[in-house]
């Protein structure tokens, strides 16, 4: 061939490459120069220290991850809560959370929140729910405020008496809580559903029972009896009320 | 006079292992040039090339633990190394960005002169970067199959098949029996 190829080819790469710089050669030792690699000890030495910031890593990891459970996480692009639990008053508590600035959970007894510069309404424009390890999870949000009162209680069975037309309905579950709004209303500015089946372990449904007179109420059907815990976060204004799953 | 280059060789390896600079830079100072061009041929732009080459050489040297064998295998991890600079480099988004631009202006520039490029030349410019490799290495440093398959980190066999499928794209009459 394969000569004339060879050659023309290298006269092609030639004419492409030309010849490096005469300062190749120094500016190559001069970034050597600056960039020394450390010295290492023995293998075992890097496999320790590898070893021992990966179970720092994942310890981290592993924190950061509970406390975002514990701070409430909500649909995609709700803002970062910041917990901000408010005048409440219940039972003594046999189970206390690992976040100091969440209350603790509620095993027996009612539950009830004050709201802080509450409006004369405040009006619900959302209501989600979620399931996370160790809870699962109500969220109620106010676009004006959080409202004056809400009392929380357990409730036997899941059949709750509608406020305003007097009819019985049934939730799933076997034991029940019930959460009264004081100063809501949920027809302003609410167009979700009224009726929330979720399929998680522990809340199993969730039904408005009253939007009457600045009085709002939610029956919640759960498998059996659990601890619960309700504060509100902030900005904007959310109610939330976690019931323990495990 | 070669026994005391054997001798003085792996000394000096050893003491780019343990962090000697100057030693490093010694062994590598004969690999610039094919280093570079490689980088050249693979990227088409020679600043580019002495670019790719100083941050190979400071990776390898990083990394000269890692080297399997002793100098003998210097040459292709090396220049493995620079290839993987090169490609890297290709992947960067202003790099597409700016390269066109460069095509399209010097189409513009060069376009009275087209009629004097050779088919050859044509044809290697058509050839992707991966392509040019094989041929660089064989062709253009002269690098033993061996040598060019360790350096592409594939069998001997792979090596010469890829050595070939690219210079048929060169030369559409090129046999496998004349790249061996």
């Amino acid at each position: 061939m394969s000569q004339n190829f060879r050659r023309d080819l290298n006269r092609e790469f030639d004419a492409i490459s030309g010849s490096p710089s005469p300062a190749l050669s120094a500016r190559v030792r001069a970034a050597l120069a600056e960039n020394r690699p450390a010295r290492t000890g023995p293998f075992w030495m890097a496999g320790l220290a590898a070893g021992l910031i990966a179970a720092i890593v994942v310890g981290v990891l592993v924190v950061a991850s509970f406390n975002r459970h514990q701070t409430g996480v909500l649909p995609a692009g709700a803002p970062t809560p910041s917990a901000s639990p408010s005048s409440v008053t219940h039972s003594p508590s046999p189970t206390q959370t690992p976040a100091d600035n969440l209350p603790a959970f509620v095993c027996a007894g009612p539950v009830s929140l004050a709201g802080t510069s509450s409006p004369t309404v405040a009006f619900v424009d959302a209501v989600r729910t979620g399931t996370h390890p160790g809870y699962d999870r109500v969220t109620i949000e106010f676009n004006n405020g959080e409202p004056a009162n809400v009392d929380m209680s357990p409730h036997d069975g899941t059949t709750f008496t509608q406020g305003a037309s007097g009819q019985q309905v049934t939730l799933q579950g076997s034991t029940g809580l019930l959460v009264i709004i004081h100063g809501s209303d949920e027809h302003t500015a609410y167009t979700g559903s009224t009726d929330i089946k979720t399929g998680y372990s522990m809340l199993l449904e969730l039904r408005q029972v009253e939007d009457f007179e600045g009085t709002v109420q939610w029956g919640l059907g759960l498998s059996k009896s659990a601890c619960y815990r309700a504060f509100y976060l902030t900005n904007p204004a959310r109610l939330v009320i976690d019931i323990q799953n495990s | 006079m070669m026994s005391a280059v054997m001798e003085q060789r792996p000394s000096a390896m050893q003491r780019a292992t343990e962090g000697d600079a100057d030693s490093f830079a010694m062994l590598i100072d004969p690999l610039l040039n094919p280093a570079y061009r490689l980088a050249a041929v693979m990227l088409s732009d020679r600043m580019a090339a002495e670019d790719a080459v100083q941050e190979a050489s400071v990776k390898a040297w990083r990394n000269l633990r890692q080297l399997r064998g002793d100098e003998s295998s210097l040459r292709a991890w090396f220049l493995s190394i620079v290839a993987n600079e090169c490609r890297m480099t290709r992947r960067r988004r202003w790099w597409s960005v700016v390269k066109s631009a460069d095509v399209e202006s010097n189409r513009r520039t060069d376009a009275p002169s087209q009629e004097a490029v050779t088919d050859l030349r044509r044809a290697v410019a058509r050839l992707s970067p991966d392509e040019r490799l094989p041929l660089v290495l064989y062709f253009y440093l002269d690098l033993p199959l061996d040598e060019v398959a360790r350096t592409l980190h594939v069998s001997r066999s792979a090596a010469k098949s890829r050595i070939y499928r690219a210079a048929r794209r060169l030369r559409s009459d090129l046999t496998l029996e004349e790249v061996s």
